[in-house]
């Protein structure tokens, strides 16, 4: 089994965007090469089992409210924190879901884990490498997906 | 060649008046990509020249509004015609041929294949499994193509098609689902334009011509029903889209009741005894 | 009398909740919605009639969506209600699981209201023309 890359993600992540964000297909992720700034909103899954690591999203503060907007139905100055957190832990799940369909059978997936303010840009994911990642932006603002696991269980199990 | 921003002020009014979507300026590319296969359908060599035949033409504009607003295509969602296909038509045929005929099918627009697949998943689980050949054909080579290599992503597969025969006949890949080998055999796919002269085929039994009709104007309608007539066994069956028919148009056909959908057949054939119009 | 179809929800996301009430409110249903499995059996002990069909989560807290499917299948009286899985996890192994356990239907998830509509339409819950 070949690891997820960035064209995996890519796929998945049209597939979200269609199903939740953008139903009529005119407004869709556009991937690009440039780095996001220090993001507001991390919402993170982990895959534990025979396959260990994380799907990790990150927003800008605005991109999570437009996400949670649209995903909920609701305006985008209507979200509250609690509305943020339940939508983008939402979006980790299905992207991590579907992530985790490419890894090794016997893998589990973990409830979502989102972090948001100041102390989000600080999340760290200590003995874990990058597997694949896509950048880019929706509505301008920036949105990152990527993909790790942990050294040990990708050489150990 | 990219659209004039008249070109895509003309697109975007239309589908925000049609289907209240608004397409803002930046997404010249999109309507690109979506109109391209459509351009080439109509045989218009470019997206420009296809959007300026739909300022006079007032199917392409709908043509247009659909490529904007639908997504994928549904397996069995229009089930009428598929449970026609499986009660009466199968079990007719059946009976006319013998046991061992090999059922002759088109798929006349098969359009990124859902149609012949769902119509030899059907098959499979009927008692003509493995006796049975599917002529899948669509004008864009593109489609024919995409059809061919018979993968899914999951969006497309969640569409209308029964979870059992998900399992049964699909592998995943990666993150789509590839057609199985067990399908695939008994489907040929072939590039048709349906409104030029068809190419050397035997007859057929069954010919499913769904949704395509509406695209053509009367006297295009009457030539291809016309071209698909001489291509069926005289007592072959035709289904058509819900929205479309043959009456008024091409008197070679007799409307037929088939379960709870409407099925056509060449006139002269109607006289024998119907096995689709027994209750039951 | 007209009887409403009834649907029970059963989702830790309080986001998909929301979708999947819009998409089966939208075709005619009552809604009912449970946290996880077992929220769901403690419901279904309350609510009467009994949901037509229920659309289930896989990956839940206190109780999954596959032990709720096990557990629905192993009592007579719920012999009726239909079960149709909604969920990522999206392995054809896992999927087969979730049909020997006893689950009638499944949608992956991300899924399109369309799709919700056309599996509700093929195991006759809801007319096709709706869809």
């Amino acid at each position: 089994m070949s690891a997820p890359t960035t064209d995996d993600l890519h796929a998945i992540t049209e597939q979200v965007w269609l199903s939740y964000l953008d139903p009529e297909g005119v407004n869709p992720f556009l991937p690009s090469p440039d780095a996001p700034p220090s993001p507001h909103v991390i919402a993170a899954v982990s895959v534990t089992g025979a396959w260990e690591g994380h799907v990790v999203m990150t927003f800008s503060e605005r991109a999570a409210e437009l996400s949670s907007a649209a995903l909920l139905g609701m305006g985008d100055d209507e979200v509250t924190p609690d509305d943020i957190a339940d939508a983008v832990g939402e979006l980790v799940n299905v992207i991590g879901g579907n992530v985790k369909s490419l890894l090794p059978d016997g893998s589990l997936l973990s409830l979502p884990h989102v972090v948001t303010g100041e102390s989000a840009g600080n999340t760290r994911w200590p003995a874990a490498v990058e597997v694949c990642r896509l950048q880019g932006s929706w509505q301008d603002e920036k949105i990152a997906i990527s993909v790790w696991t942990s050294k040990s269980a990708g050489e150990g199990a | 060649m990219a659209l004039t921003q008249h070109e895509f002020a003309f697109v975007s009014g239309l589908v925000r008046r049609e289907a209240a979507i608004v397409l803002e300026s930046g997404k010249e590319y999109l309507v690109e990509a979506r109109l391209l296969p459509l351009a080439r359908r109509t045989g218009t060599v470019s997206v420009s020249e296809f959007v300026a035949r739909a300022q006079r033409e007032r199917v392409l504009a709908d043509q247009i509004v659909d490529a904007l607003t639908t997504n994928e295509t549904s397996w069995l969602r229009d089930r009428e015609p598929f449970t026609a296909f499986t009660d009466s038509v199968v079990p007719d045929l059946a009976e006319r041929r013998g046991p061992q005929h090999k059922l002759r099918i088109w798929s006349a627009a098969c359009s990124s294949g859902q149609e012949p697949y769902s119509l030899a998943m059907l098959l499979e689980e009927s008692v003509r499994a493995g006796k049975y050949e599917i002529i899948a054909t669509d004008i864009s080579t593109e489609m024919i193509e995409r059809a061919k290599a018979g993968r899914y992503s999951q969006l497309e597969v969640n569409r209308g098609l029964p979870v059992p025969m998900l399992v049964r006949y699909f592998d995943r890949v990666g993150t789509e689902w590839q057609v199985a080998e067990a399908l695939r055999r008994n489907i040929s796919f072939q590039k048709v334009n349906l409104a030029a002269p068809l190419p050397q085929m035997a007859p057929f039994d069954v010919v499913f011509l769904r949704n395509v009709l509406i695209y053509f104007d009367l006297e295009t309608k009457r030539s291809v029903l016309r071209r698909i007539r001489s291509l069926m066994r005289p007592d072959g069956w035709l289904f058509l889209g819900a929205a479309e028919t043959t009456i008024g148009i091409d008197d070679g056909f007799e409307r037929v009741v088939a379960g709870r959908a409407s099925a056509y057949r060449p006139r002269a054939a109607t006289t024998a005894p119907v096995g689709a119009t027994r209750k039951g | 009398m007209i009887i409403v179809p009834t649907a029970m929800i059963i989702d830790d996301s309080r986001a998909m909740r929301l979708i999947l009430r819009r998409i089966v409110t939208q075709l005619g249903f009552e809604v009912h919605e449970a946290g996880n499995g077992k929220e769901a059996l403690d419901l279904l002990e309350t609510v009467d009639p009994m949901p037509q069909v229920a659309l289930i989560d896989w990956n839940m807290p206190v109780m999954n969506g596959l032990e709720f499917v096990t557990a629905v299948r192993s009592q007579e009286r719920y012999r009726q209600m239909t079960l149709m899985m909604v969920t990522t996890e999206s392995e054809h192994g896992q999927i087969v699981r979730a049909l020997a356990a006893g689950a009638h239907e499944y949608v992956i998830k991300p899924f399109t209201p369309e799709a919700i509509a056309e599996k509700l339409a093929l195991l006759g819950l809801v007319p096709s023309g709706i869809v």
